[in-house]
């Protein structure tokens, strides 16, 4: 079992087609302690036919995974989804985001943000940074989405790139912690570079800037994001407690396989009814 | 600025002012009781290089192992446990795992097996054991206890046989770990040289630095301070400068430099000379406290200064601080001790941790 207790992850490293780039990316998150981190894919809904990429292949980037400094293990990459969304149709769960590890869905509206934190099947909502908050964060739905395990992501390296950014940053998150009070948060870093990343213990004090406690700074960089990676792997289970898995074809008859996949099917449908 | 950031981490500070040669005085106690330490740095005064004895004594340090991938349960197995666990002197904390993330592990010299695991460790071992009393809003981290001398836990025994099997077939637990114990081959029957050589290990010898300062201002320290007397400068003062000459950062504070402003507390006085010894390694406090007597012996001739320091520090990522005490790491996981000896065999003993720790006794 692979512990994934309490350990530092960035759940935000920019996808990029230069593999050169992505690599050195992760081999300074892994220099730097971060035990697991997750390559985002941006989906831009505003385009007229929206694609859904595909996560590459872990395989293809690394023959062997870099270690996470101070321990033998080897850091831990994920794949995560993130849909810009601006109008309600835009969101749309179906298998191919069940390609993903972790979804996340950036509302840019106040009626977005409201279904988002209510009813959306996500696991990060990201809030801006890039500039001013466009709506003011109510109390209602930030609290359930708390109660629903949702976080909001705050990314730091705009903040780190320019200095009107950052104030955008620090407003933004500071309106957010009013309303949250500290919980149900995580920081990320959105690198696209590797010079843009910081160690853990450096976002843990620059959480507290953003207005968190210093407990909840870390825990904003730790066990949040713990809770973040196990509600990702609950959503293609039923009710967290069985998982499917497609069985590779084990022999030729076709009569045989199709027999496999009802059985499959069935076994969860009759998981769910009996719940 | 808002308040949070105007906050620092908590940190305490127990200082203690006494004579060696008083019969109450527990200094004895403190060093036997903080039983990790991987550092000793020894600052004195006017002494061009170190003297013979004290040499002497640092190189009779024990050797320590370092083992890679011992499962702990080997470390609990009838005869090991009868022969060296319970005999005492036997210390061994586990290597390259960090407290606040990894499960960690720690055998004491009293008996005790402390394992600080996370949750999901915890719930797989069914052991019993208390939350971390260093939790934020969830409980993440446990730290099982078991006392290996209680006559409940002898080879046999319902609780002994539940702790082999947790440990060996539920979640097998395997780390690198420091071991060192003062017992040679011939008393404890070969045992322990047995099992390490069924694994990796290397053994290694305390290492010893020794860095001569020249020409820099140093506090002049008197002994006889009575609270409120202020001839000497404060402890927290004291303790930045002894930090800031241990790393090499110039304490001159002068108007070109932007690296470093901090300065050598007054009342000083200039030293032509001084000596910086530090030994590093898995240090057990017998050790320590032959050291400490050493240094004590130290003023027995005429010396110039009329003061020395030795400070001690304990691993950041060992599960408990003092005797049994927690210790845990939030930003920093400092958790020392420092003697001021002076010629008359007084001496000031500072004890400091950080901010999830106990209070030093």
């Amino acid at each position: 079992m692979v512990c994934k207790m309490a350990m530092f992850m960035d759940l935000n490293v920019n996808f990029t087609k230069d593999k050169k780039t992505l690599q050195n990316i992760i081999e300074t998150a892994a220099h730097l302690g971060y035990s697991t981190v997750a390559i985002n894919y941006t989906l831009e809904s505003q385009q007229k036919k929206p694609e859904i990429p595909k996560p590459t292949s872990i395989s293809d980037l690394f023959t062997k995974l870099p270690v996470v400094q101070g321990r033998s293990r080897p850091i831990r990459v994920l794949s995560r989804l993130t849909v810009v969304a601006t109008d309600p149709s835009h969101f749309r769960p179906n298998a191919e985001y069940k390609a993903f590890d972790l979804v996340a869905v950036f509302p840019k509206t106040e009626k977005l943000f409201h279904a988002a934190c209510m009813t959306f099947e996500v696991d990060i909502i990201c809030v801006t940074v890039t500039e001013k908050q466009p709506f003011h964060f109510k109390r209602a739905p930030v609290n359930g989405a708390i109660d629903r395990g949702v976080f909001f992501e705050i990314v730091y390296t705009p903040a780190i790139r320019d200095s009107t950014m950052r104030r955008y940053t620090i407003g933004n998150s500071l309106g957010l912690m009013e309303t949250c009070k500290g919980k149900g948060v995580i920081l990320s870093s959105g690198a696209e570079k590797p010079l843009e990343l910081r160690g853990p213990y450096d976002i843990a004090n620059l959480g507290l800037v953003f207005g968190l406690s210093e407990g909840d700074a870390k825990a904003a960089v730790s066990t949040n994001c713990r809770s973040v990676v196990l509600n990702g792997e609950t959503r293609t289970t039923a009710f967290g407690i069985i998982r499917t898995m497609k069985k590779p074809p084990p022999a030729p008859t076709a009569s045989e396989e199709d027999k496999s996949e009802e059985r499959e099917n069935s076994a969860a449908k009759r998981a769910k009814m009996e719940h | 600025m808002s308040p949070e950031l105007e906050k620092c981490s908590r940190s305490l500070l127990v200082c203690e002012k006494s004579n060696f040669t008083k019969e109450k005085s527990r200094y004895d106690i403190h060093v036997s009781k903080h039983y990790f330490n991987y550092k000793v740095s020894i600052v004195i005064p006017e002494c061009a290089s170190l003297p013979a004895s004290i040499a002497g004594v640092i190189n009779s340090f024990n050797s320590y192992y370092r083992v890679r991938d011992l499962p702990i349960y080997k470390l609990l197995e009838e005869e090991f446990l009868e022969k060296v666990v319970k005999k005492g002197q036997f210390y061994a904390l586990s290597y390259n795992t960090r407290i606040d993330e990894d499960n960690t592990i720690a055998f004491l010299p009293s008996g005790q097996l402390i394992l600080s695991v996370d949750k999901d460790t915890y719930e797989q071992l069914g052991l019993e054991g208390k939350p971390s009393q260093y939790k934020h809003r969830k409980v993440l981290r446990y730290v099982v206890t078991i006392d290996l001398t209680d006559k409940l836990m002898s080879p046999g025994a319902k609780r002994y046989q539940r702790l082999i099997t947790s440990l060996k077939e539920w979640v097998p637990i395997k780390c690198d770990l420091m071991i060192s114990s003062k017992m040679t081959a011939e008393e404890d029957g070969g045992v322990l040289q047995n099992l390490l050589s069924q694994y990796s290990f290397e053994e290694h010898r305390p290492t010893l630095h020794t860095h001569t300062l020249k020409e820099m201002p140093c506090p002049s320290l008197h002994s006889t301070d009575r609270h409120g007397d202020e001839k000497s400068c404060d402890p927290h003062h004291f303790l930045e400068w002894l930090g800031a000459v241990s790393m090499d950062i110039s304490s001159d504070n002068e108007a070109s430099s932007f690296l470093s402003t901090y300065v050598c507390p007054d009342p000083q006085s200039l030293m032509s000379h001084g000596l910086l010894c530090t030994v590093t390694g898995f240090l057990i406090p017998e050790d320590i406290y032959s050291l400490l007597l050493e240094l004590r012996r130290y003023f027995d001739e005429p010396k110039f200064t009329s003061w020395l320091s030795m400070t001690v520090h304990g691993f950041v990522d060992s599960p408990v601080s003092w005797g049994t005490t927690e210790h845990g790491f939030l930003k920093s996981g400092e958790n020392f001790y420092n003697f001021v000896c002076f010629r008359n065999q007084d001496y000031w003993l500072h004890m400091a941790t950080g901010s999830h720790d106990g209070c030093p006794p």
